[in-house]
C-alpha cells in the first residue's frame, strides 16, 4: 500500500514537472494525423522505378524525354532514370534539368528533328508543368511519374529539423529568461538586445574586421563584442534592480527602448550585410545532419539544467524567487545573484542575436521585434511561475517546442493567419491558468 | 473525423484533470481552425488534392494593410481559375517569421512561392533554400535586392512613372503661378525614393523652361509614411514656409496627416495636397476635396499579373525579370464615379 502511494507520488511529481511533454507529444500526434497526405518521391530510386514502369507498359521501342528540376535530388532522379532506361534498351531523347522554359526548348528541338516522344519521365512537380500541353504531339498525359506514398508532412525529417531550427533562437534566449522568471523577475529587453547584438557584431566585422573578407578571428571577436555589449546591458539591468530597487518590469522596459534606439543609431536604421561566409556557419550550416543552432541549443540546455538543478547557483536562484527576504536571511548573496542572473539573460539574448544574424546573413536593428513576448510565452507554457521560485529549464525547452509545433502545424494545415494569433493567445492563457490551478492545490 | 484518434490519445495517458482540460482546449482550437481554413476542405479532401495543378504559397508583408489583402484576394481568385490552390500567410514585417514560413512552404512542396520581402536583403538565405528545393520564387510590390537568392520575376507599380504623374499634376495645378512645394518623404523605402525621383524630374523640367512661375521645392521631410509623423512634418514645413503652396506626400496616410496639420493652422485652403497610393482612405479624401489627386496603384492588377506570370513560367515561356504596372491619376471626378466609394 505504502509502496503504491510512493510510486503514485513519483508519477504525480513527474507529471507536474514534465506533464507538458505529454502535451507536446499529443500535439505532435495531432498534427501528424492532420497532415497525412500523398508524398511524391524523387531521387535515384524514384528514377529507377519510373524507368521500369515505362519499360513494362510500353516495351522496348519507346523514345523517352526525362524532365527534372535543377536540384540535387532531381538530378539524381534524372541520372538514375537515364541509366536504368539505357540498361533496359529504351532510347532517351534528352534529359532536362531546369525550368519549364528549358523543357520547351528541348521539345522544340526534338520535334524539329522529326522525332516522336512516346513518354516523359517526370516527378510530381515537373509532371504538373503546363508546358507539355502547348505541343499537340506531346501533352501532359504522356508523363509517367513515381508512385506516391502516404506520410504526414509534419513528420518529414526536414520539417522536424526545421521546427527545431526555428525554435532554437527563442529557446536559447528563454534559458536566461527562465532564470530571471524563477528569481521572480522579468526582462523585457531581450528582443531589443537581439537587435543590438546583431548590429554591434555586424558593425565590428564590417568596420574593423574587413567586411566580407574578414578572417575567422575577427568574426569571433565581433560576435564576442556583440554578446559582451548585451551582457553589460544585462548587468546594468541587474544593478538598477538591486541597488536602487526599481521594479524589473520598469528597468527592462527602459532598456528595451535604449537598446533598440542604440541599435538603430549605430546602424543608421539600415541592415548590414557585408559579412564573410564564416559568419554564416553558426546559423546556416549543419553538423552531422542537424542544424548548428540546434546543437548549440541542446548544449546550452544541458549546461543550464545542471547549473539550475545540481549546483548552488541554481538553488540560490530558486530560493530568491521563493522568498527573497528568507533567502537573504539565510545567507544567500541576493544582490550578487540577481546581477548574475540578469547578466546571463542579457548575454544569452546577445547570443540569440548572433545566431539570428548568422541565419539571416545580416545585422539589422529591426531584428528581434517582440521576441521578449515569444520568449516569456515559452517560459510560461513550459511551467515556470511568473510569481517566481518555480520552473524547470527543460520545461522551458518543451514550452518553446509546444509553441513552435503549434505554429508549424497551423502553417502546415493552412490555418488562417489571424486565427493563428487567437490560438497562440489561447495557448498562453491556458498555460497560465494551469499554473494557477496547480498553485491552488 | 480526428476526434476518435484524439480521444484514444487522451485516454491512453492517465493525467490529472487540468491537463485534460488544457489538452482539450488546445486540440479543439487547433483542429477546429485548421478545418475551417483549409481550402474547400470537405468530404472529398483527397480527390480534390489530386485534381489541382498545384499549390502556390504567398507570404504577404502584412495583412493589416488592405493593399496586400487586395493582392492576396486577386491572386487567390486568378489561381483558382487556373486550377491552383493558394496558401496565404503573413510575415508581419518580421523577416525571421517570413523565413520560417518559406521553410514551411518548402516542406509542403508548393509549386511556387510569392512574397513581399519583409527585408529587402535578409530574406536572401530563405529564397536560396527555396531555389535549392527547385521552387520558383516571385516577388511583388517590394523587391529583393540581395544576390544569394534568385527571384524569377518581380511585379510592382511603376513608382517612378507614378512620381512623374504626381509631378505633372503639380505642374498643372501650380504651373501658372509657381510656388513653394514641400515633399513628405519616406526615404527608407526604395519605392518612395523612386516616386520622389520621378516627381523631381518633372518639376525640374518645368523649371528649366519657366521664368517667373518656377515651382520651388523648399523642403523634403521624413513623413514616415504614417499619419502622425506626416502631421508633425507638415506642421514644421508650414511653420518654416508660411507661404507654402503645395505638398507632395508619398502615400495616403502621410498626406492625410499633412491635411490635419494644415486644418489645425487654418491653411487647408492655401495648400494643395497631392498624395500617392489610392487606398480607400485616400480615395475618400479625394472625393471630399481634402486631397487634390493621387497617382493610384492597382493591387488587383499586381495580384492578377503575378498569377499570369506564374502560369507563363510553368507553360515554358521566358518571363521578364521585372514587370512594372503603370499608375494612373485619380481626381475628384474619378472618385465621384467610383463604385467602391458608394454607400
Amino acid at each position: 500500500m505504502e509502496n503504491r502511494n510512493a510510486s503514485g507520488s513519483v508519477v504525480n511529481q513527474f507529471l507536474s514537472d514534465y506533464g507538458m511533454l505529454a502535451v507536446l507529444l499529443v500535439l505532435g500526434a495531432l498534427f501528424a494525423t492532420l497532415t497525412i497526405k500523398e508524398q511524391h518521391p524523387t531521387g535515384a530510386s524514384a528514377g529507377r522505378q519510373v524507368a521500369q514502369m515505362i519499360a513494362q507498359r510500353q516495351g522496348e521501342n519507346t523514345q523517352v524525354l526525362i524532365v527534372a528540376r535543377d536540384t540535387r535530388e532531381d538530378r539524381a532522379f534524372a541520372r538514375a532514370a537515364a541509366k536504368e532506361l539505357q540498361a533496359l534498351g529504351i532510347r532517351v531523347l534528352a534529359v532536362v534539368n531546369g525550368v519549364p522554359n528549358d523543357v520547351r526548348a528541348a521539345i522544340e528541338k526534338i520535334t524539329a528533328g522529326r522525332q516522336q516522344i512516346d513518354a516523359i519521365v517526370a516527378n510530381d512537380v515537373t509532371a504538373k508543368w503546363s508546358v507539355y500541353d502547348r505541343f499537340p504531339s506531346v501533352g501532359s498525359d504522356k508523363c509517367v511519374k513515381p508512385r506516391p506514398y502516404i506520410w504526414p508532412d509534419f513528420l518529414k525529417m526536414s520539417n522536424l529539423l526545421g521546427v527545431a531550427n526555428q525554435t532554437a533562437i527563442y529557446a536559447i534566449i528563454a534559458i536566461g529568461m527562465t532564470m530571471v522568471i524563477v528569481s521572480a523577475g522579468i526582462d523585457l529587453s531581450v528582443g531589443s538586445l537581439v537587435a543590438l547584438a546583431s548590429v554591434v557584431s555586424a558593425l565590428c566585422i564590417r568596420d574593423w574586421g574587413g567586411g566580407a573578407d574578414a578572417g575567422i578571428t575577427m568574426v569571433v571577436l565581433g560576435c564576442a563584442a556583440g554578446i559582451a555589449v548585451c551582457a553589460a546591458a544585462g548587468t546594468f539591468n541587474g544593478l538598477m534592480i538591486t541597488v536602487f530597487g526599481i521594479p524589473p518590469f520598469i528597468v527592462s522596459l527602459s532598456m528595451m527602448m535604449i537598446a533598440s534606439g542604440l541599435a538603430f543609431r549605430l546602424s543608421d536604421g539600415r541592415s548590414i550585410s557585408e559579412l564573410p561566409p564564416s559568419f554564416l556557419w553558426l546559423g546556416g550550416s549543419q553538423t552531422l545532419g542537424v542544424p548548428n543552432p540546434v546543437w548549440l541549443m541542446l548544449v546550452l540546455y544541458s549546461v543550464a539544467h545542471i547549473v539550475m538543478s545540481r549546483m548552488v547557483f541554481g538553488r540560490y536562484v530558486y530560493a530568491i524567487g521563493g522568498n527573497k527576504e528568507a533567502a537573504r536571511l539565510s545567507g544567500v548573496p541576493v544582490k550578487r545573484m540577481l546581477m548574475a542572473v540578469y547578466t546571463i539573460c542579457g548575454a544569452l539574448a546577445g547570443l540569440g542575436g548572433i545566431v539570428l544574424s548568422s541565419q539571416l546573413a545580416a545585422g539589422d536593428p529591426k531584428f528581434g521585434l517582440m521576441y521578449e513576448l515569444e520568449v516569456i510565452a515559452a517560459v510560461v507554457v513550459g511551467g515556470a511561475s511568473l510569481m517566481g521560485g518555480r520552473g524547470k529549464v527543460f520545461g522551458t525547452l518543451i514550452g518553446a517546442f509546444i509553441i513552435a509545433v503549434i505554429k508549424n502545424g497551423m502553417n502546415l494545415t493552412n490555418v488562417d493567419p489571424f486565427n493563428q494569433r487567437i490560438v497562440l493567445g489561447a495557448v498562453l492563457l491556458a498555460a497560465v491558468l494551469l499554473d494557477m490551478l496547480r498553485r491552488r492545490r | 473525423m480526428h476526434g476518435e484518434i484524439l480521444a484514444e490519445k487522451i485516454s491512453e495517458v492517465n493525467m490529472s484533470h487540468s491537463f485534460c482540460h488544457m489538452l482539450l482546449i488546445l486540440t479543439i482550437f487547433v483542429a477546429g481552425c485548421s478545418k475551417t481554413a483549409s481550402p474547400g476542405g470537405d468530404s472529398q479532401g483527397k480527390d480534390q488534392a489530386a485534381e489541382t495543378r498545384g499549390v502556390v504559397g504567398y507570404s504577404a508583408l502584412t495583412l493589416a494593410n488592405p493593399f496586400f489583402k487586395v493582392i492576396a484576394d486577386n491572386m487567390q481568385s486568378a489561381l483558382a481559375e487556373q486550377g491552383y490552390d493558394m496558401i496565404l500567410v503573413s510575415g508581419e514585417r518580421d523577416v525571421k517569421k517570413q523565413a520560417d514560413q518559406i521553410d514551411d512552404f518548402i516542406v509542403k512542396g508548393v509549386s511556387a512561392i510569392v512574397l513581399n520581402p519583409c527585408d529587402s536583403q535578409s530574406i536572401g538565405p530563405a529564397i536560396k533554400r527555396a531555389n535549392e528545393a527547385g521552387i520558383p520564387v516571385f516577388t511583388n510590390d517590394l523587391r529583393y535586392i540581395g544576390s544569394d537568392g534568385k527571384v524569377v520575376t518581380h511585379i510592382a507599380t511603376d513608382n517612378e512613372q507614378g512620381g512623374r504623374l504626381a509631378g505633372q499634376a503639380m505642374v498643372a495645378e501650380l504651373g501658372e503661378s509657381g510656388g513653394k512645394v514641400a515633399i513628405l518623404h519616406f526615404p527608407q523605402a526604395e519605392s518612395c525614393q523612386l516616386r520622389v525621383m520621378g516627381f523631381r524630374e518633372i518639376i525640374d523640367a518645368h523649371n528649366a523652361k519657366a521664368d517667373s512661375d518656377k515651382i520651388e521645392i523648399v523642403a523634403e521631410l521624413d513623413g514616415g509614411g504614417v499619419r502622425d509623423e506626416g502631421f508633425a512634418a507638415a506642421k514644421d514645413a508650414i511653420e518654416a514656409n508660411p507661404d507654402l503652396a503645395a505638398i507632395f506626400a508619398i502615400n495616403d496616410p502621410s498626406a492625410l496627416g499633412a491635411r490635419a496639420a494644415l486644418e489645425g493652422v487654418g491653411k487647408a485652403d492655401q495648400v494643395t495636397i497631392i498624395g500617392f497610393d489610392g487606398q480607400q482612405i485616400g480615395k475618400e479624401a479625394i472625393r471630399d476635396g481634402k486631397i487634390l489627386c493621387d497617382p493610384v496603384q492597382f493591387p488587383d492588377r499586381i495580384g492578377r499579373m503575378t498569377v499570369e506570370i506564374i502560369i507563363k513560367h510553368f507553360s515554358g515561356d521566358k518571363v521578364e525579370p521585372i514587370i512594372l504596372i503603370p499608375s494612373e491619376l485619380y481626381y475628384k471626378v474619378d472618385a465621384l464615379q467610383d463604385p467602391s466609394l458608394k454607400g
